[in-house]
């Protein structure tokens, strides 16, 4: 015998109990896991993403806020209101490339996905692009689409064939290949092109700017803020907001997770003070044969320990199952969009730390009613029947 | 009584306060000589039990003292108590002696794994122990496997786990038909023979009429002490 057989022996001799009170303590840690890595898996697109954009500077919409920027990460649809004229005068500062972007959204089978209309030959050297299948954008106002390499495999669309975007059917060219960011699933057409479509005669979403010396940066944005009345954020500044705000909509989340940790642990208070009054005979028993207070003390908390411990482990498990299965549903909006199509990365930091979070929880949980049997007088232990 | 293993000098308890102060012990003195099997008899609630928790240092007393091998109890702090207790006396009471979710072989292996005897000796002692008290066949058996006189007698296999000198039973046949208390008896005989000092509160003339001395308690004063010249005289 040692203690922790002897605390193994106690922990299984009410089957029901010890499962409930373990389910509560693994429901409420996986849920926490869950969003902790969901929120971590968004935080790595948004990043990704951020990088996938090649900018340094981002021209918006006079007045924009977080929202939009987030936009131009996901790949929303945005307020036009850039002219032609606007985009000229930053196309024309020396030192720096501006790049337009016209933002919009279709659906394909009632599916909605991203449009962009971009200058051809410019956006695929800025961005890197490398063609899969078929041919690029022959002109800078060509017919057609080129597609991103999930969109065209979800909805098996080759070279020659047709696609319809608002209501017009056009063929599609090419299909990029796979660059694992949002560019994957958008339709891209040539700006021209886009703008009719969209009746946006002359107007861009956004203006995305590489400038030559990364050191001038705030000088570029002072620049172009003098030349038009536009917004100018740096990518930095951008990323911050938007994770700003991914986190905002995190704690929100791990709150909600908090509440049920807290619910399980009064779970395990509940159901270990219950263990204390069930054995109170034992433990006069216990003391008879020699264990001092302290040695009680210890076999009551390492009993409710070892709920965190699996409870831990459990619910890291199926919280890192459950984001995985879960994500893609909760892909609905804006802030969480980014999730689909990414991988949720099993960190095993995150495993190792919820365990030691859920038994710290556990042990905490077990401070009192260890204390409530270690107090017994022994005497008093021994006559309760 | 020159080699006394227990002595109790004014040894008083009292519980509650005011109105609800019971006075369950009123100056206690007792030599209780080693290797002796000494009898507490007397009526219900006056202080045969209260008695028997202050010579095992389960509680602490109101007044006057308990020396165990010459070593005073109440003086040590509650973790060294607890350890002689571990070291010096085997307890056994009168009903639900066992810990419930261990086999009786368990039950003496915790017995030794506090008194911290390594495992690996744990399971072999264990074994030697059930054989003393006739239960080798039960060596798996849950306490609810066990019939009452079966329970006893492995509380007192427990009991005798750490080879303590003294044990301490309170009424261990109260709960027992007159066969499974013949079991005991057996047992408490080879106790006996093998010189252990046995100090047992009972009812029983039977086990009485064991005794090397008899100890009449009543309103928490000894009131007699019997030789066993006389005890059988005594109960007859
Ligand atoms: N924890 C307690 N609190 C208050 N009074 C107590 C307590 N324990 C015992 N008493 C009282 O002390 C007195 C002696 O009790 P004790 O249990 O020692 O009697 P006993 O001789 O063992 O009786 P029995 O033969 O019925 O076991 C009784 O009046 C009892 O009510
Ligand atoms: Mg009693």
């Amino acid at each position: 015998m040692t203690p922790n057989k002897l605390v193994y022996k106690n922990l299984t001799r009410r089957r029901g109990r010890f499962i409930f009170t373990l389910l509560g303590i693994v429901i409420g840690m996986a849920s926490f896991v869950a969003f902790m890595a969901m929120g971590g898996s968004l935080k790595a697109e948004i990043e990704r993403e951020s990088a996938a954009l090649g900018a340094n500077l981002v021209v918006t919409p006079k007045g924009s806020c977080a929202y939009e920027q987030v936009s131009i990460l996901t790949g929303e649809q945005l307020p036009t209101t850039i002219t032609a004229a606007e985009v000229a005068t930053i196309r024309a500062i020396e030192g720096m490339q501006a790049i337009p972007y016209l933002a919009e959204r279709s659906a394909i089978n009632n599916r909605p996905v991203s449009v962009m209309g971009v200058l051809p030959i410019e956006t695929k050297e800025f961005k890197g692009w490398q063609i899969a299948k078929g041919v690029y954008f022959p002109t800078d106002d060509a017919e057609g689409a080129v597609l991103g390499a999930v969109l065209a495999e979800q909805f098996e669309l080759e070279p020659g064939d047709q696609v319809r975007v608002r209501g017009t059917m056009l063929p599609v060219l090419g299909v990029l290949e796979e660059t694992s960011g949002k560019d994957d699933l958008t339709i891209f057409l040539s700006l021209p092109q886009a703008q009719q479509l969209y009746q946006q005669n002359d107007l861009v979403s956004y203006v995305a700017v590489r400038v030559d010396k990364l050191d001038e940066v705030d000088l570029y944005a002072m620049k172009i803020k003098a030349q038009v009345s536009l917004g100018v954020v740096s990518d930095k500044q951008m990323l911050n907001s938007v994770l700003g705000i991914v986190g905002t909509v995190n704690v929100t989340l791990q709150l909600i997770a908090a509440v049920a940790i807290l619910a399980a642990a009064f779970g395990i208070v509940n159901t270990m003070l219950t263990a204390t009054y069930e054995r109170k005979r034992e433990i006069g028993i216990l003391q008879a044969m020699g264990a001092a207070r302290s040695t009680i003390f210890r076999l009551f908390l390492l009993e409710s320990a070892i709920y965190g411990l699996l409870g831990g482990f459990g619910g890291a498990v199926l919280g890192l199952a459950g984001s995985f299965f879960v994500a893609p549903y909760i892909s609905q909006n804006a802030a969480t969009s980014f999730v689909k199509g990414s991988q949720t990365s099993v960190d095993p930091m995150l495993l190792l730390g919820a365990v030691f979070f859920s038994t710290l929880i556990a042990m905490l949980s077990g401070l009192y009613p260890a204390w409530k049997a270690a107090k017994l007088s022994p005497v008093e232990a021994i006559s309760y029947e | 009584m020159s080699d006394a293993i227990i002595k109790t000098t004014g040894l008083s308890k009292e519980y509650g306060r005011g109105d609800t102060r019971v006075r369950a012990l009123r100056g206690v003195d007792l030599e209780v000589p080693r290797g002796s099997f000494t009898c507490i008899v007397g009526p219900s609630g006056h202080g045969k039990s209260t008695l028997m928790h202050l010579i095992g240092g389960l509680d602490r007393p109101s007044g006057g003292s308990v020396s165990i091998d010459g070593q005073e109890m109440f003086t040590l702090k509650g973790k060294q108590l607890a350890e002689l207790r571990a070291k010096k006396i085997g307890f056994v009471f009168q009903f639900f002696n066992l810990l419930q979710s261990l086999t009786a072989a368990e039950n003496i292996e915790a017995a030794l794994m506090l008194a911290g005897v390594p495992e690996v000796q744990q399971k072999q002692r264990a074994r030697e122990l059930l054989a003393t008290v006739g239960l080798s066949d039960k060596v798996d058996a849950k306490p609810g496997q066990l019939s009452g006189g079966q329970q006893q007698r492995v509380a007192i296999a427990r009991a005798l786990a750490n080879d303590p000198p003294v044990l301490l039973m309170d009424e261990p046949t109260g709960n027992l038909d007159s066969s499974a208390e013949a079991e005991v008896m057996t047992v408490l005989d080879e106790l006996k023979r093998q010189g252990k000092t046995i100090i047992l509160v009972t009812h029983s003339s039977e086990i009485a009429a064991r005794a090397s001395y008899l100890v009449k308690v009543r309103d928490g004063r000894i009131e007699e002490v019997v030789t066993s010249r006389q005890v059988l005289k005594k109960i007859a």
